[in-house]
């Protein structure tokens, strides 16, 4: 290897120390030979150290850390815990039951919009754009649309990680795409943070906490699972009621 | 009480990942003594990570409060085959870029403010009893800490696990569940960029 190109793109590797042995060799021959090369290299192991400095982004010295354990620990014990999906006394029974329960109340839910008489509309006042209510109207409209499609596609992929397939060799459950999924629920929630504050929408801040919670579990998850962990998982949904819950919220939202 | 100094201090203290696990299955259980020792072991590191996204302390020091309480509140999601400092980190991350979307995203500082202000501070600006040499290592500090935030976040994320919180490279792809060859990518293309960044600063870095 002697084209220093190609050399300067390990360079950085090569200082962490994360090169095979063959290219390490080949990049030191080269940088014995490389005077320009050895600048470079240089460069990149002064940065490195710079990084490494323990004074570099320091934590104030003239906060009180001796005191932050146990003030948090006060605060912590007054904050409602999220929970896991720890083994539910429901088997498969409850879990039938509990499906069954969630398809009554949304058909329930879909038959009671159905059926109510349209209340009379009251006469629409058109206001000037730029006026402070109307656009309250329009940013409270899109938060509920939003949260509502959030849902819907936490909805989706629970529903998927209950009907996910032992596909997997050693008759593990494939949940890959359902992992990437929970990955790109994530980055929407946090997208969606600015919208979660409108009041309309306080009750879907709550459940989309707890989903986020779960989310960070399945994105962690491997590609293939065993059968206990997504049992686990669907116990959880079960026994938090997520998918119902999801359900009665999409109808406030709309 | 010597490991309790280096604890207080957050000097060179290296717990084996078992024995962090360990105290985190013992917060499971609801010790609270468990819990404060945890913070007193990450809280300074966590804090560092967390300044790469956050210039005020005091943002970061509300973003680090945020990220132990949801180690707390959220102990019972965290599975022991984790390990505990890459799920304590993937919450302090998503912590620091939700508080960053909030609204922290105004307050960056460019690099030409650094370095007006590194001017404005030098010796024959006014402060003529300050060793040269302690105000040029601090002002290329923060010159290198400015810098470090304006990389694309990924790569931010990349340099603040690895030297900040000192992880390996392949518990930093577990972290931001990537592959190992993103996080070499990124790791590369972050040292390239602060290295062309800073090398323009020859008032504040000398590479001889």
């Amino acid at each position: 290897m002697n084209n220093c190109e190609s050399v300067r793109d390990l360079l950085v590797l090569h200082a962490e120390g994360e090169l095979p042995p063959e290219q390490k060799t080949q990049v030191e021959n080269h940088l014995i030979a490389c005077a320009e090369c050895r600048e470079e290299a240089a460069g990149i192991d002064k940065i490195r150290s710079w990084l490494a400095e323990p004074a570099l982004f320091a934590p104030p010295e003239d906060y009180s850390w001796q005191f932050l354990p146990r003030k948090l620990s006060e605060r912590a014990r007054t904050l409602p815990a999220v929970k896991h999906w720890l083994p539910a006394n429901l088997g498969s029974l409850g879990w039938t039951l509990s499906m069954a329960a969630t398809l009554f109340l949304a058909c329930g839910l879909i038959w009671l919009t159905q059926r109510q008489t349209p209340a009379p509309v009251p006469a629409v006042q058109v206001e000037a754009p730029g006026n402070q209510a109307f656009l309250g109207k329009i940013q409270s409209a899109y938060a509920r649309e939003m949260t509502s499609q959030y849902l819907g596609q936490c909805q989706d992929l629970l529903l998927n990680v209950v009907r996910a397939e032992k596909s997997c060799e050693g008759q593990k459950y494939d949940v890959s795409l359902e992992v990437t999924r929970a990955r790109d629920l994530l980055q929407r929630k946090r997208m969606l943070d600015s919208e979660l504050r409108a009041p309309e929408v306080a009750h879907a801040k709550d459940l989309c906490d707890e989903l986020e919670a779960f989310l960070i579990n399945l994105s962690t998850s491997e590609k293939c699972e065993s059968t206990d962990k997504l049992h686990g998982m669907e116990r959880f949904i079960e026994k938090e009621q997520l998918l119902l819950r999801i359900n009665v919220l999409q109808a406030e939202l709309s | 009480m010597v490991l309790e100094a280096m604890i207080e201090t957050g000097k060179a203290l290296e717990l084996a990942p078992s024995t962090t696990d360990d105290l985190m299955s013992r917060v499971q259980r609801g010790d609270m003594n468990a819990y404060q020792e945890l913070v007193r072991l990450y809280q300074r590191k966590v804090f560092r990570v967390i300044s790469g996204y956050h210039r005020d302390p005091e943002d970061a020091m509300e973003v680090l409060q945020d990220t132990f309480l949801k180690v707390y509140t959220a102990r019972q999601t965290w599975e022991r085959r984790t390990s505990f400092s890459a799920w304590l980190y993937r919450i302090a991350i998503n912590a620091s870029i939700d508080r960053y979307r909030r609204g922290d995203k105004g307050r960056t500082t460019s690099l030409d403010d650094v370095m007006e202000a590194q001017v404005q501070r030098s010796p024959a600006a006014g402060t003529p009893h300050t060793p040269l040499d302690r105000l040029r290592d601090r002002e290329r500090r923060r010159f290198l800490e400015e810098a470090v935030r304006r990389l694309p976040f990924r790569q931010r994320e990349v340099v603040s696990l690895r030297y900040f919180a000192e992880m390996q490279l392949d518990e930093i792809a577990r972290v931001l569940d990537c592959p190992l060859g993103t996080v070499k990518s990124n790791l590369h293309k972050a040292v390239l960029a602060l290295k062309n960044m800073l090398m323009g600063q020859k008032e504040v870095f000398s590479y001889e």
